[in-house]
């Protein structure tokens, strides 16, 4: 590939941790230059230990890294590069402002390292700082700026000596929730006029739906799905997937037919069969799990001919943009949301075919 | 009086108790020394009248004068020394990959369980005009130093203050978000520049601590220039105040106090500029991140050239002295000439143990540091949780009552308790009693013992308190059931800390003992003016052999945590 020159590879990542523990357990990607990837997942899924491999922050125990044709890590040549010499810029989670210096010396630290005279260092940050918004706060120290100005410091620093690849750790998670909605728009913005690959780590599936090119989600030190935000949300590969993203209910079933690009399926509680749209290969007698969003579910389905779910209200909770519930159904719990209060307390639920996602049974339900 | 009809509260009462309870303490020593200095004669005479004229005597006195700038020079010089060997030792304990760290992190500390009359025996055992190793070197035909001298007591002095340098240091670094290292080697700096750059300047509110912890320590230090100054006729304020003070002359009387109150207001003021200059150091003040473990800056080989120059510290100027007052004491005479073991005796120990006077030091310096430890930490543990968990009106005043004393030189509370018993009626009794000796070193270290309670309290969230009280309990009985057994931990520290302090301390005892209420300390100075350092090797070792054993017991039984 020609545009490949400036790709961020990962290839075959492992990290362990005292105890045998694998932090990171064969991790690889691909990031494309200029292309904005989210590693997603809960807590200790291995997403921050993987920036941390890249930024030359944790050593791994395997694997390789690479930006282009530099070598940042290859274990099995026994390079290792130190942080300093990866020409990487990092947003923390903490911001990690020195406190003891301006918002100047701040964005100054990394050009007078690189040597760049003095004439070009103020250039820089004036453009930089004015990038972000924060032109003619240079004098400032990190405390007296509030905490949406103190993570835009934080990333004019990342960026101003442009770096090869932008890392950023939760850097919106200590923002309060409006600022940090505003904060997403801006942010991608940003990293779209530089031009720069991003790598970006949360916890917030939200955030990371809204603002990537692509997501990884991974968990317990792997990566279940790596695609674009509408894929992963329209068609997680994986239960954990379907669950961790967005809100799903699960009903277990037996593949009866499979049509083109359908498979039929009865529901294991009332022996209902269902209709579903369906990208994973089925063939009649698979266990399968059918994911169904609780927005895509349509309370109001009295007159719906097939995918007729009976239902009963079990509790309800009014949450402004709609109404959310909790039913009970003979494959069990479903939650399901609507924008109008629904009469209960019996209710035919429709599950639209294309709403449907087919996973294969293979975790037990939680 | 609730609309419920419960009983009368204790609350308030027991509150301005303790209150009115501390500043007598506080006030008690210092009272008559700003009392005497305006008067023409002793205090409890009949003849004295209101004069300014100790005062003017003072400051006119050219000899008082060369005192000051001599300990100007000395205080200045350990101050700068001791600072510099203890933040760089504990960035580098701290923040790099050395090996042996958390052994050389014990080793240096030491010198904060000892006496400084002990560490400067020791030295002077060592490296003295006729000290074992100054006789090897000369031997060997090297030069050789001159101990008894304004550097070598400030050398002694910043070996004793390193470990206050250290462990503030260490706690600031403790505290200091990591990401912020990890940045600074992101945007492209090295393990060194790193520390040179980021690591070092976020210390700098804590060397303003240590500093002026450190300066006045050393203003009030008696024991090293007593030890390695007065021989040579090295005279710094606090030898001078000791010597004047025990001619004890009207004049003398009226000079000493002077010179104390004098002291007093630099002190104060330097303390109240620390506070102010802290207050303004907010920038410091990060966005906490998650609590992640620090990575170690990796030095490479330098390491082991960092590890070695640091063991040489330690060997040198802790742990080899150290090993001198043993040797000492167990030698009838400690030369490099003769093979110290066919010198080997145990007599400076008989000599201690035959002596009723000395046993009675021993005895007199456990139970003072036992009670006195025992009934001081109590107190501190009230007088902590009313200044910080009760609204009583005046907790912020009280707490600054509190901790005035760490601008009080050990010299000064001995010489004020002393007055105080001599000019209040029916105080007279308590004069050299253990009592009294209990309750000058319990004003002497009520900082020390505020400071390893106060942080703890401050940990237990008021919620837990809140929640008794709502549940109907009364603030003391809050007290007692809620707060006191959570700090069980942080109050064994403090015993053992008060108890360690108490066993040191001397300062304040020498105007306070006579024949039969002595303690190691005074014994220990007693002994070395005339000369008989075997005897005085012997008590330093039961003193140090003692200290070892409450720290251990301390640690193992009470878990008690004796550094923050």
């Amino acid at each position: 590939m020609a545009s490949a020159k400036k790709d961020l590879t990962i290839e075959g990542l492992v990290k362990e941790f005292q105890g045998g523990v694998r932090a990171v357990d064969d991790v690889s990607l691909t990031i494309r230059e200029g292309e904005f990837v989210t590693l997603l997942g809960p807590s200790g899924c291995g997403k921050t230990t993987t920036l941390n491999c890249v930024a030359g922050l944790e050593r791994p125990d395997a694997g390789r890294i690479a930006v282009g044709t530099a070598v940042l890590t290859d274990i099995a040549r026994r390079i290792v590069l130190p942080p300093e010499r990866r020409d990487l810029g990092m947003v923390f989670q903490s911001y990690a402002l020195w406190p003891h210096m301006t918002v100047r010396d701040n964005l100054a630290f990394a050009l007078r390292l690189r040597k760049v005279s003095r004439a070009d260092i103020d250039s820089r940050i004036a453009a930089t700082l004015e990038l972000v918004e924060l032109a003619g706060l240079e004098k400032r120290y990190p405390y007296q700026l509030s905490g949406g100005q103190q993570q835009r410091v934080a990333l004019a620093r990342a960026v101003v000596a442009e770096p090869r690849v932008l890392l950023l750790d939760e850097p919106l998670s200590n923002l309060d929730a409006k600022v940090r909605e505003r904060a997403r728009f801006w942010l991608r913005d940003l990293q779209r006029r530089l031009g720069i690959t991003a790598v970006y780590v949360t916890h917030d599936q939200a955030e990371a739906l809204a603002i990537s090119d692509r997501v990884a989600v991974m968990s317990a030190g792997r990566v279940l799905q790596y695609a674009p935000p509408s894929d992963i949300y329209e068609r997680p590969s994986s239960r954990f997937v379907a669950e961790f993203i967005g809100r799903s209910s699960f009903l277990r079933g037996e593949v009866v037919g499979v049509r083109a690009g359908r498979a039929d399926v009865r529901l294991a509680g009332s022996g209902t069969v269902v209709s579903a749209a369906t990208a994973v290969d089925t063939a009649p007698g698979d266990r399968v799990v059918l994911a169904v969003r609780s927005e895509r579910i349509d309370m109001h389905g009295e007159n719906a001919t097939e995918n007729l779910v009976r239902a009963r209200i079990k509790s309800f909770v009014y949450a402004g943009a709609e109404y959310e519930y909790i039913l009970d159904t003979p494959e069990g719990e479903l939650r399901a949301s609507s924008q109008r209060a629904v009469p209960g307390p019996d209710v035919s639920l429709h599950l639209p075919p294309n709403s449907i996602v087919v996973l294969r049974d293979d975790a037990p339900v939680s | 009086m609730s609309a419920t009809g419960r009983a009368r509260s204790f609350d308030r009462p027991a509150q301005w108790a303790l209150a009115i309870v501390l500043t007598l303490l506080v006030a008690f020593p210092l009272a008559p020394i700003v009392y005497q200095s305006f008067l023409s004669d002793r205090l409890y005479e009949s003849t004295k009248q209101f004069t300014l004229g100790n005062y003017a005597l003072a400051l006119s006195s050219p000899a008082l004068w060369a005192t000051v700038l001599t300990t100007v020079a000395f205080v200045a010089a350990a101050t700068v020394i001791s600072l510099v060997l203890g933040v760089a030792i504990a960035v580098l304990l701290a923040r790099t990959d050395i090996p042996t760290r958390s052994v050389l992190h014990d080793l240096v500390l030491v010198p904060f369980y000892v006496s400084p009359l002990v560490l400067a025996f020791a030295w002077a055992i060592l490296y003295g005009p006729s000290g074992f190793a100054t006789i090897g070197v000369r031997q060997l035909g090297l030069p050789t130093w001159e101990l008894y001298s304004v550097g070598g007591m400030a050398v002694v002095a910043a070996v004793y203050y390193v470990p206050y340098a250290y462990l503030y240091a260490i706690g600031s670094l403790a505290l200091t978000d990591p990401q912020l290292e990890d940045a600074g080697r992101i945007a492209g700096a090295g393990p060194f520049r790193t520390l040179l750059s980021i690591t070092l300047p976020l210390l700098r509110p804590a060397l303003l601590g240590s500093t002026l912890l450190t300066l006045v320590s050393a203003l009030e230090l008696l024991s090293i220039p007593l030890v390695l100054g007065l021989p040579v006729g090295i005279d710094v304020l606090a030898t001078f105040l000791w010597a004047t003070a025990s001619r004890a002359t009207p004049n003398d009387y009226g000079i000493v106090a002077a010179v104390s109150v004098s002291m007093l207001l630099v002190i104060t003021v330097l303390v109240w500029l620390q506070a102010r200059i802290t207050g303004q150091e907010r920038r410091f003040v990060t966005v906490g991140g998650k609590a992640i473990r620090g990575r170690l800056l990796s030095l490479g080989r330098v390491r082991w050239v960092v590890a070695v120059l640091l063991w040489a510290y330690v060997l040198v100027c802790v742990l080899l002295p150290l090993l001198g007052i043993f040797a000492q004491a167990s030698t009838s005479f400690l030369t490099p000439l003769v093979n110290p073991l066919e010198l080997l005796t145990i007599d400076n120990f008989k000599q201690i143990f035959d002596q009723p006077a000395y046993v009675d030091s021993i005895r007199n310096s456990i139970i003072v540091s036992v009670v006195g430890g025992l009934v001081a930490t109590a107190f501190i543990a009230f007088a902590v949780l009313v200044t910080t968990r009760s609204d009583f009106p005046l907790r912020g005043v009280l707490s600054y009552v509190a901790l005035y004393p760490r601008a009080v030189p050990g010299i000064i509370v001995g010489i004020g308790f002393l007055w105080s018993t001599l000019l209040v009626p029916g105080l007279g009794e308590l004069r050299n009693t253990l009592a009294v000796l209990a309750v000058a070193f319990t004003v002497r270290f009520l900082p020390i013992g505020f400071g390893a309670v106060a942080p703890s309290v401050v940990r237990v969230s008021n919620e837990l308190d809140r929640a008794a009280r709502i549940s109907g309990a009364s603030w003391l009985r809050t007290m007692r059931s809620v707060m006191i057994p959570l700090l069980r931990p942080a109050l064994a520290s403090a015993f053992v800390l008060l108890f360690v302090s108490f066993l040191k301390e001397y300062a304040s005892a020498l105007f306070l003992v006579s024949r039969g209420s002595e303690v190691i300390g005074t014994t220990m100075i007693e002994l070395w003016r005339q000369g008989n350092s075997g005897p005085v090797a012997a008590l330093a070792s039961v003193q140090l052999l003692i200290t070892f054993v409450a720290i251990l017991i301390g640690q193992r039984l009470l878990g008690a945590r004796l550094r923050g």
